[in-house]
């Protein structure tokens, strides 16, 4: 093991993540106590699902910019199963997350079936899965849930939200597949170079179906879980949030080019963004401040860590 | 992975096929948009009217001239998510200076200077840092959004002189904002193909090892390219911020996704090499022209969105359909 | 394969293309409305025990100086750049209390609940709030009163249990009845328009449609209202929408009411460079400082709002006398500095007042 492998931007990663840590927590009592770390787990669940299964579709050179709008499509289809068709609430959920991943399955079959570049088939799918929830809530909110719903988003399991122990299960599953199994190795080989992939009996494009429809369905469970917390549907519910969960990924080193990324990467970069946002909410700086620095962390982190690998060990 | 236009069978064609096989897309914009107006006049005639005309092309040439940028930047192989953010800062900067009391020359012109710097510095980052793009505009994106409201505090610029309103002056009774978009599209068409410079754009995109073995110091055009970018997004401030009496100092809510849809589905390839700027041109226009058809022919606003959606994916699988049915032809 | 996808698709586009805007004003909630009588008789105001939450174990701050958070909508627009600055006033007349604003630079339901479950574990004595969504924002402000924080609203309301007080800058009723009626004055009562709003899930453009849709049928039978469009916060957006309402509609066009302070002047924008000032009335919801062009040039006579740097004012009166104990549940009355007494309304409500229409004749007399 060379000093260079040591210095695998994960390391880099966490070693400023500790930094910021500790900076934070100088600069309030309030940051380092264990009711504000669980409480902002809970408030990073529904980015980190789809963070975590982003990596896997960036990792095959892939991107999936409609997860906000499915996000959306799915809060807003709970409410019309359970209010309008009186479905019970479970079955509710059940269907909410199969459209989920319907649409993202719907994403993975333009994409490999017609070779539309993930980029514009997820344009066009951020478009029009918003638009079906627009039309369909017509804005109407659905509210009046259940209090058993408000357990997921609102509720503990030994100490500790519940929501953040499905975060923790997914990512361990994810992490598991990525790093262990014949089939993550295949992941990694799509995206280093799926031509090589596919003369070496690959079948790239099912592993290509099979993520992005896991992406829809983080995106129908973030869903759900973000209906509980806020206890309301609403069709604009996740906008944006696609940009959140990329950035999350990238700063957790995975390569926007396919071919190199690990989950406990892109967990570290959500900790890392949310430490910043309530460590400097709590240290007295604004908004608008918190997300500059933000930025200027993004560019700084894969700067240092390119200067580190200077031999384009990207 | 992609079924882009292969030169190699096109040089074998001839007239016509040659001209939709390089064009395709191009070709099938155009035909979007003739059908869309032949349509909606059919149900409204009053969608073909000089006043409409102006409102769908005019008011939305400052994104036909963004996506021009855009779409140098996505066939260098890069892309830019911070375009919406920068047009809002430089629109305030324009703002300000006008009501400052300088010239409106300088209010219109130094915009263009300042997003050209801010694009240098980005392009450096991904040149020589090795950031990937969309990582550095990522940042920027935070980074301008945030120091906006911190600086303007979210005030409005409402004092402007009158002078300064450039997008509402008519040249030859044609408005400037037309003026503006086919020319600067037109030129940067034929700068593209015609230049050794704007050729080496679609080089460096198509293959980068290939483009640095022939000579290209990549490093530098990858620079170069943003700050190009940058200009044209100061050119689109101009049309954006002198369009109203009043500038909002926010930045426009998803004007970096309708710039960067602009580009894509003009038929620039989001894998870099190939792809024309009258293509991206086309798509903005298209787009206004969809908005505005679905309020002349009474579509719901809620489904509104929907059917835009439908209408994109629809857009880029006849061109996928196109792609196919060409490679096959080559084949036999 | 190709084929019949590309048929299936066009045919969905065909079936989503044939739904029909609605006959109900589109945009609007289906929430009871509630429309006053035509010739301005004040609706007799019902007494309703009052409904706003508790505080747990807050502590004593009778007299002492107290942190407060506002915490709007978004920041970066006139509107609450307004509101604020009234809060930074009334925290300098008051001297007990520090008052900061910080917002999402979006308006964002996520990113507002975040920003303020921030500050409660940073521990705040009391919360300003805007809500962007009355429900969602619920939860977090629940968990501000348990934590013994006080909480009043302004402009945008949660849930009535989820704050203690909420001021309410003017009616939905009041602010349809001015709207309606300043659109009547120009274009009379048999006239065409249209609406240009902000987005139909925003709740209180949604709540003001509703009640101007109700106000329209019982006093003005014969106003006609053609559609609605939505074009986000976006002035550009605004400007071209409107632009593609007076194109369509041609000269039937009579009114064009906008529901937010960016689509406002935009719309008028839209009317002057079309040369329609004096056939298109423009009205609606807007601050003065960006109508002044406007209305200077008289193609826009009446813009209705209230004043956001009182609203701000009184807010956070309120707040100071919720902490120190001097407005409790029950009470019908409240001081708030140079306004005056105030009256409370609907349970757990502070009224500002009715809401102000500015004209050529004293817009010049306002700044924000």
């Amino acid at each position: 093991m060379t000093w260079q492998k040591l210095l695998r931007h994960e390391t880099i990663l966490a070693l400023l993540t500790v930094l910021a840590l500790v900076v934070l927590a100088s600069q309030s009592d309030k940051f380092f106590t264990l009711d504000n770390l669980l409480n902002q787990g809970r408030l990073m669940t529904e980015v980190g699902l789809i963070a975590v299964i982003m990596t896997f579709v960036i990792i095959t050179g892939g991107i999936d910019l409609s997860v906000g709008s499915i996000l959306g499509l799915v809060a807003v289809l709970l409410g019309v199963f359970w209010k309008n068709m009186g479905l019970p609430l479970p079955v509710a959920i059940g269907l909410g997350l199969m459209v989920g991943t319907l649409a993202g399955l719907i994403n993975g079959l333009i994409i490999t079936r017609f070779r539309v570049p993930p980029l514009i088939a997820t344009l066009g799918t951020l478009a029009l899965y918003r638009g079906i929830a627009e039309g369909i809530s017509e804005a109407r909110s659905v509210r009046g849930y259940p209090d058993w719903f408000f357990v997921l988003g609102q509720g503990q399991f030994w100490g500790v939200p519940v929501q953040l122990w499905i975060l923790g299960v997914v990512t361990l599953v994810a992490a598991i597949i990525l790093g262990t199994t014949v089939w993550g190795r295949g992941v990694y080989a799509v995206g280093h170079n799926e031509t090589a992939a596919r003369f070496s009996g690959l079948q790239a494009d099912r592993i290509k179906l099979a993520i992005y429809a896991a992406s829809g369905f983080a995106a129908a469970l973030a869903a759900v879980i973000f209906v509980s917390r806020v206890s309301t549907t609403r069709s604009d519910m996740g906008t944006g949030i696609e940009l959140d969960a990329i950035t999350a990924v990238v700063l957790g080193g995975t390569s926007i080019f396919g071919g190199r990324g690990t989950i406990i990467g892109t967990i570290l970069g959500l900790i890392l963004i949310q430490a910043l946002k309530n460590g400097l909410s709590l240290a007295g700086i604004k908004s608008d401040g918190t997300i500059v620095l933000i930025g200027a962390v993004l560019i700084l982190t894969i700067l240092l860590s390119n200067l580190f690998h200077r031999n384009g060990n990207r | 992975m992609t079924t882009d236009h292969a030169p190699a069978f096109v040089a074998k064609r001839t007239g016509l096929v040659r001209f939709i096989s390089t064009y395709g897309q191009e070709v099938v914009i155009a035909g979007a948009i003739i059908a869309l107006f032949v349509l909606v006049s059919m149900v409204s005639p009053r969608f073909l009217s000089a006043n409409n005309l102006n409102t769908i092309i005019s008011g939305n040439a400052y994104i036909a001239v963004a996506a021009i940028g855009m779409s140098m930047i996505i066939i260098t192989g890069h892309i830019d998510v911070s375009v919406g953010a920068l047009i809002g800062v430089l629109a305030t900067i324009s703002g300000t200076l006008a009501t400052a009391g300088y010239p409106v020359w300088i209010a219109w012109t130094l915009p263009i200077l300042i997003g050209v710097g801010i694009n240098a510095i980005v392009g450096a980052l991904v040149a020589y840092g090795r950031i990937p793009s969309i990582v550095v505009t990522l940042g920027m994106l935070s980074i301008l959004r945030g120091g906006l409201v911190s600086i303007t505090g979210g005030a409005w610029i409402n004092d402007l002189p009158p002078d300064f309103h450039l997008a509402q002056q008519r040249l030859l009774d044609i408005p400037i904002p037309i003026w503006f978009m086919v020319v600067l599209t037109v030129g940067a068409f034929l700068w593209m193909r015609h230049t050794a410079f704007g050729r080496s754009l679609f080089a460096i995109g198509g293959n980068i090892e290939a483009a640095r073995a022939s000579g290209i110091p990549v490093e530098r055009r990858v620079v170069q390219v943003f700050m190009i970018h940058g200009a044209f997004a100061g050119l689109a401030t101009v049309l954006f911020a002198t369009q109203l009496r009043i500038i909002q100092s926010t930045v426009p809510p998803n004007l970096e996704l309708t710039i960067i849809t602009a580009a894509v589905i003009g038929g620039v390839s989001i894998l870099g090499g190939t792809g024309t700027v009258i293509g991206s041109t086309l798509a903005a226009i298209l787009f206004s022209a969809i908005g505005s058809a679905m309020i002349f022919i009474n579509v719901s606003p809620y489904w509104l969105r929907a059917v835009i959606g439908v209408l994109i994916l629809i857009t880029v699988l006849i061109d996928m359909a196109r792609r196919v049915r060409e490679q096959r032809s080559a084949k036999r | 394969m190709l084929r019949t996808s590309l048929a299936v698709l066009a045919i969905l586009s065909l079936s989503t293309s044939l739904v029909q805007a609605q006959s109900a004003w589109t945009g609007g909630d289906d929430l009871p409305t509630s429309p006053l009588a035509c010739d301005g008789t004040p609706a007799t105001p019902v007494a309703k025990p009052y409904d706003g939450g508790m505080t747990t174990n807050a502590p004593d701050r009778n007299g002492k100086p107290i942190t407060v958070v506002d915490v709007p909508k978004l920041i970066g627009i006139g509107y609450f750049d307004a509101t604020s600055k009234g809060i930074a006033e009334a925290a300098a007349e008051l001297g007990n209390m520090t008052a900061t604003t910080d917002g999402p630079t979006e308006a964002n339901i996520d990113d507002q609940i975040t920003l303020i479950d921030n500050y409660i574990t940073k521990g705040v004595d009391g919360i300003l709030f805007a809500a962007n969504d009355p429900v969602a924002i619920a939860p977090v402000l629940k968990k501000a009163l348990a934590a013994g924080i006080n909480v009043v609203g302004y402009d945008a309301n949660s849930e009535p249990d989820a704050r203690q007080w909420f001021v309410n800058q003017a009616e939905f009723n009041g602010i349809a009845k001015s709207l309606i009626d300043s659109l009547v004055a120009e274009t009379g009562a048999d006239a065409s328009f249209a609406i240009v709003t902000s987005t139909f899930t925003t709740p209180n453009q949604a709540r003001w449609i509703a009640e101007m849709a109700a106000y329209a049928a019982a006093c003005h039978p014969g106003l006609k209202w053609l559609e609605t469009v939505e074009a986000q916060e976006d002035n550009i957006l605004s400007f071209n929408q409107a632009n593609t309402l007076i194109n369509k509609y041609g000269d039937d066009l009579k009114g064009i009411v906008g529901m937010t302070s960016v689509a406002t002047p935009a719309a008028a924008d839209a009317v002057t460079q079309a040369g329609k000032c004096g056939s298109i009335a423009v009205v609606g919801l807007a601050t003065p400082n960006a109508m002044k062009p406007y209305v200077a040039s008289d193609c826009v006579k009446s813009v209705v709002l209230w004043n956001p740097v009182d609203l701000g004012y009184v807010a956070a009166h309120v707040l100071r006398a919720v902490a120190d104990g001097t407005l409790k549940p029950g009470d019908t009355t409240v001081k708030a500095g140079k306004l005056g007494e105030l009256s409370v309304i609907n349970g757990s409500e502070i009224l500002v007042g009715a809401p102000f229409v500015f004209n050529k004749g004293n817009i010049e007399g306002f700044d924000f």
